[in-house]
């Protein structure tokens, strides 16, 4: 169960989309999302899915680990899909239960998850796509205006890279820790959430020594290959942004005004 | 001969587990799914001491992982004194404790404040009144050649060698009738290994317990399973007394084992004409009575 | 010049209770001297525990000493100024191949050193490509670490250490996380290395794997209770067995024969040595 997070996990192959300047991807990413929450518009949930289904196809990615990646939320989409057909108001189709099950709500249900997806969806092919250094050597170069003001802009972004190298080794940590108390006779399953809380005790604190020794053996391992900050360090993938990206900007500019024009001008169009 | 005839006594013999054709598949991260055990049954009688041996990704730590239900199988199943243990309804938490199973690194998973306490652990998960379990921790600790001052320290004080022993009482505390170990000697210095070894087989001799020593050092397993059992690529390559299992010499050189330096050696000097028996010799003492013998003396 | 003089090195530390109180002082190396010069294999063998690993974080200023001085190269591994210049001059190996990989891709974690040591980009590509052939992981620059073996992850970590152009690799127990295969892999490599002139000091607990190195230490409580080539170091069995390791299983096997009254001689190490000197003492007790 703890293996299918596929978040900030990489999936390696040789596409277009995984030659794209990280800064690029991030950008896109980042207007992706967004675009998908100022609008609640059917036509431009069409558009984002369209753009999603040519950049995945685009990454050589296999949609079952974008499926895969859906693992870990789909409770979550569940519950607010929930919650949307049974508290919205409207025309009563049906009665579930004490609830009525409006269309509207069926309707705003249907969105809000069709939302959710597309969401960890493009977040998912992003980092499916990019290696976590070059993630947060885009976020680096991004934040670098920030230094300015004395933000450890370096700092923070070894710190994300060095969480993200460790989050599998962790997660097949806290697996194996589980597995040898289940060998002594632990049980997570039964008993009020009491119980089960403090039968987590014998997992979690042998994974917070582990981490511990790790951190600790890591970080010599740092040291002793001459780290110390970011001071005189020079890259050896500096960003560039290539043809490919000014491409990717002028594709995404075009999405944009797509989007605004699906999102604000043609609701009104249509009257 | 070692053991030679002991496959008649064998047969009437009432087993303790049966692996009865378990297939186990697992999926790596890209599309293709791996078999980590194909096919693979054996019977285990009490008071039977075998060594698994393969070397990574042979399958062996899975095994070890079904033979307490830990995994389930695609298909075949386990019996632990006949009984189908991945049939609905069977108290798998109670076969884990008649199936002991000490991880690799064991010392990682221990979590109490005090080492009395953390062999406590095991004992009360299966239900051990508290006086019963402290006092089945008390008589492991001691098993496991812990000294008295050591009950209330915090295991993370001790030395590694010390550690690894807590984590071992602490499965054995549940008085296992079968004690499988994945590698119970890793990373340990060359004494250190020693110890623990005999350790587990003054277990065999003086409980009657059944153990399964999976490890990749065939100069372990040689000088102490009665029975070895070689995984390659998870299917069973070889399972039978060590004498026989090291005459496949090429066999298992092919499959990136080596018989033990001794069993090479010896088998060497058979072949350069020096009358001796190859297949006595599986330890340092035994090829030296055996070479003395030859030379006469 | 010897390349690492350690003189008269004491380290202790201070262990505390759960409050922060002192418990007491140990003393983890103990007034040891010892000199490695360019282009040597040298080998220390310790139990668990004798201070091997203390000792060998002292050579690249990981630690530093209580008492006595550690060069490299003529520098003080106490001068701060140097420190770097001393990391680059004598990288490391660490034990756990997991907790030394720093990059996602096998080839990023290759240029983390020469990025710190602020090489230019294209000649950190430059670097990282030779280091990768040296270790012969070239073809999986690409790939994820986690999803190597012990030994390739080994490897890996050896060649980000190698992209940094050290004169001196310390490799602290590389081998006592793997598996049989992995193990030799990455001694081939050291001794390969060693082959294209760069020093080795490699801490194990496994006889097996020093059988070929130019000197080896013996470590024990702190202290260096044997030197010598691995001849006469495997040729005083008892003395060992005593400090808690053992020798390789073919050394034992001479050794008891010798006790047993045959004529071999001491200190052997391969099987083939073994097996020509059985013969031999055969063919005359039998003529």
């Amino acid at each position: 169960m703890l293996r299918d997070i596929t978040l900030g996990q990489y999936y390696q192959a040789d596409s277009v989309i995984h030659r794209l300047d990280p800064r690029t991807k991030l950008i896109m990413t980042f207007v992706y999302l967004i675009s998908l929450f100022i609008f609640t518009d059917p036509y431009v949930y069409a558009a984002g899915l369209l753009f999603l289904v040519i950049a995945l196809a685009m990454s050589r990615v296999p949609i079952k680990f974008m499926i895969k990646g859906l693992k870990p939320v789909w409770l979550i989409i569940l519950l607010t899909s929930l919650m949307n057909i049974m508290f919205t108001d409207g025309e009563p189709l049906f009665q579930l239960w004490r609830f009525k099950v409006t269309a509207e709500g069926l309707q705003r249900a249907g969105f809000m998850a069709g939302r959710l997806i597309l969401l960890v969806f493009g977040s998912n092919l992003m980092t499916l796509t990019t290696t976590p250094t070059r993630l947060t050597n885009a976020l680096e170069a991004l934040m670098k205006p920030l230094k300015f003001i004395h933000f450890p802009v370096h700092e923070i972004a070894m710190m994300m890279s060095i969480a993200l190298r460790f989050i599998p080794l962790l997660v097949d940590e806290t697996d194996k820790i589980m597995k040898a108390q289940l060998a002594r006779g632990a049980d997570f399953e039964s008993g009020n959430l009491l119980k089960r809380t403090k039968a987590m005790v014998p997992v979690l604190v042998p994974l917070f020594i582990s981490a511990f020794r790790r951190a600790n053996d890591l970080a010599m391992a740092m040291e002793a290959r001459c780290y110390h900050g970011g001071e005189g360090r020079t890259q050896m993938k500096p960003l560039k942004y290539k043809g490919r990206d000014y491409i990717t900007f002028l594709l995404l500019v075009i999405y944009l005004a797509l989007v605004v024009f699906l999102g604000h001008f043609l609701p009104g169009i249509l009257g | 001969m070692r053991n030679e005839d002991k496959k008649t006594i064998e047969d009437s013999r009432i087993p303790l587990l049966v692996a009865d054709h378990l297939v186990y598949e697992y999926e790596t991260g890209s599309a293709n799914t791996v078999r980590a055990l194909d096919d693979v049954s054996f019977t285990i009688y009490p008071g039977e001491f075998i060594g698994l041996i393969g070397h990574t990704g042979s399958g062996k730590s899975t095994l070890a992982e079904t033979l307490n239900a830990l995994l389930t199988p695609k298909s075949g199943s386990i019996y632990f004194k006949g009984e189908d243990v991945f049939t609905k309804g069977y108290d798998r938490k109670k076969l884990r404790s008649h199936v002991g199973l000490v991880f690799q690194y064991p010392e990682h998973q221990l979590f109490e404040e005090t080492v009395f306490k953390d062999v406590c652990y095991g004992p009360k998960n299966i239900g051990m009144s508290r006086k019963q379990a402290e006092l089945t921790a008390y008589e492991t600790i001691k098993k496991v050649g812990l000294p008295d001052e050591c009950f209330y320290h915090s295991p993370f004080d001790l030395s590694g060698g010390q550690r690894r022993r807590v984590a071992i009482a602490g499965v054995l505390a549940m008085k296992p009738e079968l004690l499988v170990l994945d590698e119970p000697t890793a990373g340990l210095d060359p004494k250190g290994r020693e110890e623990i070894l005999d350790m587990i087989a003054g277990l065999k001799n003086e409980d009657n317990m059944s153990i399964v020593l999976v490890s990749h050092s065939m100069e372990d397993v040689a000088r102490y399973a009665d029975r070895i059992m070689v995984m390659d690529k998870g299917k069973k390559l070889f399972d039978d007394v060590p004498s026989e299992v090291f005459a496949h010499a090429d066999e298992l050189e092919k499959i990136g084992l080596a018989a033990p330096a001794v069993v090479s050696v010896m088998h060497r000097l058979k072949e350069a004409g020096i009358p001796v028996d190859d297949r006595m010799a599986l330890t340092t003492d035994e090829a030296v009575s055996e070479i003395m013998k030859a030379f006469g003396v | 010049m010897s390349l690492i003089d350690i003189d008269k090195l004491t380290f202790e530390y201070i262990r505390r209770d759960e409050e922060g109180g002192v418990e007491g002082i140990t003393t983890a190396v103990d007034d040891v001297s010892l000199k490695v010069h360019a282009g040597e294999f040298i080998a220390i063998l310790g139990a668990n525990g004798s201070g091997k690993s203390t000792l060998a974080k002292h050579i690249n200023a990981m630690l530093l000493p209580t008492e006595g001085q550690v060069t490299v190269e003529g520098m003080d591994t106490t001068d701060e100024g140097l420190q770097l210049k001393i990391r680059k001059t004598a990288g490391m190996v660490f034990q756990n191949p997991d907790n030394q990989i720093i990059g996602q891709v096998v080839e990023e974690d290759v240029g983390f050193g020469p990025e710190n040591l602020g090489v230019p980009t294209e000649k950190i590509i430059e670097r990282v490509k030779k280091s990768l052939k040296a270790v012969g992981m070239y073809e999986y620059r690409k790939k994820d670490p986690g999803r190597l073996s012990g030994g390739q992850k080994q490897r890996v970590s050896i060649a980000s250490v190698i992209a940094m152009h050290p004169k001196c690799i310390v490799f602290d127990e590389p081998t006592a996380m793997l598996d049989p295969g992995g193990r030799k892999e990455v001694i081939e490599t050291a001794k390969q290395l060693n082959k294209e002139g760069i020093t080795i000091i490699l801490i194990t607990h496994y006889m097996e794997e020093v059988t070929e190195a130019d000197k080896v230490f013996v470590m024990s409580k702190g202290k260096v209770a044997m030197t010598g080539t691995p001849r006469e170091v495997f040729s005083r069995v008892p003395e060992l067995k005593e400090l808690r390791l053992t020798v390789p299983e073919v050394t034992d096997l001479a050794w008891k024969l010798k006790e047993a009254g045959l004529d071999i001689p001491d200190g052997i190490l391969t099987e083939d040595e073994l097996v020509r000197s059985i013969k031999k003492e055969y063919s005359i007790r039998k003529n």
